[in-house]
């Protein structure tokens, strides 16, 4: 009886053990029977709009050893020092340093070389694929392009954001062994495939990224400028053509031993960091003061109004200047076009406050601000805006010509693009498609519509205004005779712990051509030139550099005069 | 069946219990090779060393097993004092330096040259022996608790020897063989009540004694705990079972035999068959040892004197009480010691005295036949033989 009841006992125990827990049990033996040597997958490259690599990887390969499964170890390290180039002793003490189950022998090997150590079929000794990340423009894009991490994972920029279809997945070899990892006869090696990473393709052009590299660094060289940025936008879906950070380093040389260097210089100010935007932001006044009338709102002030001659507005108590002195009839009778012209600010004063808190600030969401524009890069950064309840009227009246606002580039751009492009505000975009190796295209990121900022005929009327403002304005230096430049200034000063910076100016220029149909949008940042420091002078001319560029790049023929 | 057939196959004895334990012992053969085919290989360079030694063990056992079924097992009536004997000296040599020998952190061998024995293989049938002959001189005996005495202090002296080695494992087994032949010789409750009670006191104090086995008994609550010490061989061992599923992974292709499983070939070779025949096959297994072990006592009740009803019993409570332990322990179910699972585990002591063993069953069997036959008649009357019955029932 009792022996009967014992072995219903231990074989239920069994029936458990065998039937029920042996899924969890033999997840957990797997692990023990097999030794992986990893199969590093290619990351997948990252090529500009028109298929020019601009990250790639050299194929290494390293040599792995397992002591235990060595069975000649000086005739091993005799040959693997020959074929390596490292010294005998080295090898010899990794191969038989039975501490650790695997040791890498060498990283970052030739090809043939493991080819002529496979050819010899040592016992214990492996080899892996490894991949090299190369960057063949080395500094070009760096911050938009971002690196790899040493365990070859994309830490920032496209690499990063990107790092899902990059990274591909590493296969394994696994080798069945007994308990110390002596391969076992007859047992085959599994071989599980690397995944291949899939390749990426900017929106980036690399002749025009390039070329913007090249003109803003001699502008940053001519101003000894702290630092020169650029965006090239294409206002027809927001692509990004280009995007220049300077100062910039080699991805290839990645300073990784000194962090705040790196971090500094690895960000991309463009998409993260924020700014005043000073007069450059009249554009979008403009453009809200524009859409208004035609709507039929008659606090909106009509294009023919002429705007008072007076240089200063006093707004609740506080007293805001034009930058010019307004003397020997300057800035005197304007209209909005001639306010534009001359970057006049109590004209901008003028509109803010006729349009009112409710109606400039539903303008300032339509144009995005305050949000992020949905850019396909990681650490956006919203831009700063006053809370609409606390606005104060003084504040509203300096937003007016772009101060006490603070944006980022990229929202600048797009903003400006919108305003011009018939008022299509597009989510902006970095990539336009995921490859698979074979070119077959896996993803496609196609643009898409966000919203509607502002009427075609609005933007039209715009336009007009700020190609004017290249023709005859402060936006002179961006002029290419039949190419149709328009665009607008700016200049801001710099705050420093809450109070002026003496000295120190964002110069800044917002141009694209041709005014009736925009294909290249350009917004330039020069941040704290010396000596000259006015967007018209500083940052003007570099627009004009770049647009003639993309003229020669893409053989335009002149548009003609509007 | 016509009368002839009958009385022929009657005078071989039972040949079923024959050949259930020749074929689990065969069985045993086959499973030794394929557990320590590996590790012999990589040891010893020779993947049959252990299977050799076995196959010496099998034919001399299977020498033993029919040799002593031919002799009349009356006579061991006379040996059962000095069998206790001799097992308490051989026991006692284990402590003798030179003479002893240690494995695993545990004197428990006695070594001639090249030749060892494990002396608590052979105490467990000398107690056997003892308490059989000791109980069948007089029957008058098992009714006081007085008359019990000496095979308590037999089967503890037996026990005291063999913790000191130490080995746990085999002292319970002991132990449980005392109690269960205490138990059939029809002691009276009250005496068991008062054996028994004491039990439940010394081994959780046994336990307590030696640290290493409270680690082991940690371990065996949670094996994970300390995968690479004191867990490692459950742990091990469940891992083989888990592979083993419903069926198997088949007859030699054991994945934790390559030397992952410590004493895959001995002790824990009844993971490496749940390896590889899987829940069924552990089920099959133990249904012939069940029907080995119901033949033995089916035996017993038959042979038809009480001495023969005590002798077998209790070669046959050595066999069930073993195999059980063994397989409670491969399944995690009481803390792993080392025990063999007795005619398939490799081990040519174990082997060749349960085969032995087997054989005084066996030749049980056939003397009671014969004499049912009438060619001899040397026994207790039948009445009395009916008696025994019942008290056996009780």
């Amino acid at each position: 009886m009792a022996i009967t009841f014992i072995f219903c006992l231990f074989l239920s125990r069994f029936f458990y053990i065998q039937v029920i827990w042996k899924d969890e049990l033999h997840y957990l033996a797997v692990d023990q029977w097999t030794r992986e040597i990893p199969v590093v997958a290619n990351r997948g490259r990252i090529f500009d709009r028109n298929g020019v690599l601009l990250a790639g990887n050299s194929t290494a390969y390293s040599v792995f050893a397992r002591a235990s499964a060595v069975k000649d170890a000086e005739g091993s390290a005799a040959l693997l020092s020959a074929q390596l180039g490292v010294s005998y002793e080295e090898i010899y003490k990794k191969l038989t340093d039975r501490s650790r189950s695997e040791v890498t022998v060498v990283r970052q090997t030739e090809k043939s070389t493991v080819e002529k150590i496979e050819g010899a079929a040592l016992d214990g000794v492996y080899y892996a694929r490894d991949n090299l990340r190369i960057y063949p423009y080395e500094s070009l894009a760096c911050q938009v392009l971002g690196f790899t991490s040493f365990d070859r994972s994309g830490t920032t920029g496209i690499e990063g954001y990107y790092d899902k279809y990059l990274a591909g997945k590493n296969g394994e070899i696994l080798f069945e062994t007994d308990l110390v990892g002596v391969d076992l006869d007859g047992a085959t090696a599994a071989y599980l495939p690397a995944e291949d990473g899939l390749d990426v393709r900017l929106t980036i052009d690399y002749r025009i990224q390039s070329l913007a590299e090249e003109v803003m660094l001699r502008a940053q060289t001519e101003s000894q400028a702290k630092a020169a940025r650029c965006i090239v936008l294409d206002p027809n879906d927001f692509s990004v053509l280009a995007m220049v950070n300077l100062p910039s380093y080699d991805l290839n040389e990645i300073p990784r031993n000194d962090l705040s260097a790196l971090n500094k210089l690895s960000r991309n100010s463009m998409v993260s960091d924020v700014y005043e935007p000073g007069s450059t932001f009249k554009i979008i006044t403009s453009a809200a003061n524009i859409e208004e009338r035609l709507r039929g709102n008659s606090a909106a002030l009509p294009e023919s109004y002429v705007f008072s001659s007076a240089r200063t507005r006093t707004v609740e108590g506080s007293k805001i200047k034009c930058w010019s002195d307004h003397a020997n009839g300057k800035h005197s009778n304007q209209t909005l076009a001639e306010a534009l012209n001359n970057s006049c600010n109590p004209c901008f004063v003028d509109i803010a406050l006729a349009l009112g808190k409710e109606t400039f600030y539903d303008y300032l969401s339509a144009f995005n601000f305050g949000r992020a524009t949905g850019l396909d890069f990681s650490g956006e950064s919203i831009g700063m805006l006053l809370p609409e309840s606390t606005l104060q009227t003084a504040d509203l009246a300096r937003v007016g010509f772009g101060q006490a606002i603070a944006v980022t580039p990229l929202q600048l751009a797009c903003a400006a693009a919108s305003a011009v492009n018939g008022g299509y505000y597009y989510s902006p975009r970095l990539v336009s498609e995921v490859r698979s190796e074979d070119g077959s295209v896996s993803e496609r990121i196609a643009p898409s519509l966000l919203c509607r900022t502002v009427s075609e005929q609005t933007s039209s009327i715009l336009s007009g205004m700020l190609e004017g403002v290249v023709r005859d304005g402060s936006g002179k230096k961006a002029y290419i005779e039949g190419y149709r430049v328009a665009g607008k200034t700016g200049t801001a000063q710099k705050y420093e712990n809450g109070v002026i910076a003496q000295g120190k100016y964002v110069s800044s220029f917002v141009g694209y051509f041709p005014a009736n149909a925009p294909r290249y949008l350009a917004l330039i940042i020069v941040d704290e030139p010396q000596g000259s420091y006015y967007g018209s002078t500083v940052a003007a001319p570099c627009a004009q550099e770049i647009f003639r560029g993309i003229i020669d790049i893409m053989k335009l023929e002149p548009f003609g005069e509007g | 069946m016509d009368r002839q057939t009958l009385s022929k196959k009657r005078q071989y004895g039972d040949l079923l219990f024959l050949f259930g334990v020749t074929a689990l012992a065969a069985y045993g053969l086959v499973c030794v090779y394929s557990a320590s085919s590996y590790n012999a290989q990589v040891q010893y360079g020779d993947a049959f060393f252990f299977f050799k030694k076995q196959l010496v063990g099998f034919i001399l056992g299977l020498g033993a097993m029919i040799g002593i079924s031919f002799l009349p097992y009356g006579k061991l009536r006379r040996m059962g004092i000095p069998a206790l004997v001799v097992s308490l000296i051989l026991l006692a040599l284990v402590f003798v330096p030179g003479l002893g020998k240690s494995n695993y952190g545990a004197t428990r061998w006695i070594g001639f040259g090249s030749f060892t024995i494990q002396p608590s293989e052979l105490a467990k049938y000398g107690f056997v022996l003892f308490t059989a002959g000791y109980f069948a001189k007089d029957p008058a005996r098992m009714r006081s608790l007085k008359g019990i005495l000496p095979v308590l202090g037999a089967g503890l002296g037996i026990c005291v020897l063999i913790i000191l080695e130490p080995n746990m494992s085999v002292t319970m087994c002991v132990g449980a063989l005392m109690l269960g032949m205490i138990f059939l010789s029809g002691v009276s409750k009250k005496s068991l009540i008062v054996i028994c009670v004491p039990v439940l006191f010394v081994v959780p104090a046994l336990i307590l004694a030696e640290p290493y086995r409270l680690q082991r008994l940690s371990a065996f609550m949670n094996p994970w705990a300390s995968p690479k010490e004191e867990g490692y061989q459950l742990i091990q061992s469940l891992y083989a079972l888990g592979n083993g599923n419903l069926f198997g992974v088949g007859l030699f292709h054991s994945r934790q035999k390559y030397r992952f499983l410590p004493f895959a070939e001995s002790d824990f070779i009844l993971s490496v068959i749940g390896e590889e025949t899987g829940f069924f096959g552990v089920l099959a297994l133990f249904a012939v040892i069940g029907f080995v072990v119901w033949r033995g006592f089916k035996i017993a009740r038959e042979c038809g004197n009480f001495y023969g009803y005590m002798l077998v019993s209790g070669i046959m409570l050595v066999f069930a009480v073993q195999s059980s332990l063994n397989a409670l322990v491969v399944s995690g179910c009481i803390p792993p010691t080392g025990l063999p699972l007795p005619l398939i585990s490799a081990g040519n002591t174990s082997l060749v005295v349960t085969m032995a063993g087997m054989g005084v069953v066996y030749g049980v069997s056939r003397q009671t036949a014969a004499r049912e036959q009438g060619a001899v008649f040397s026994g207790i009357p039948r009445k009395k033989r009916r008696a025994v019955k019942l008290n056996k029932k009780s």
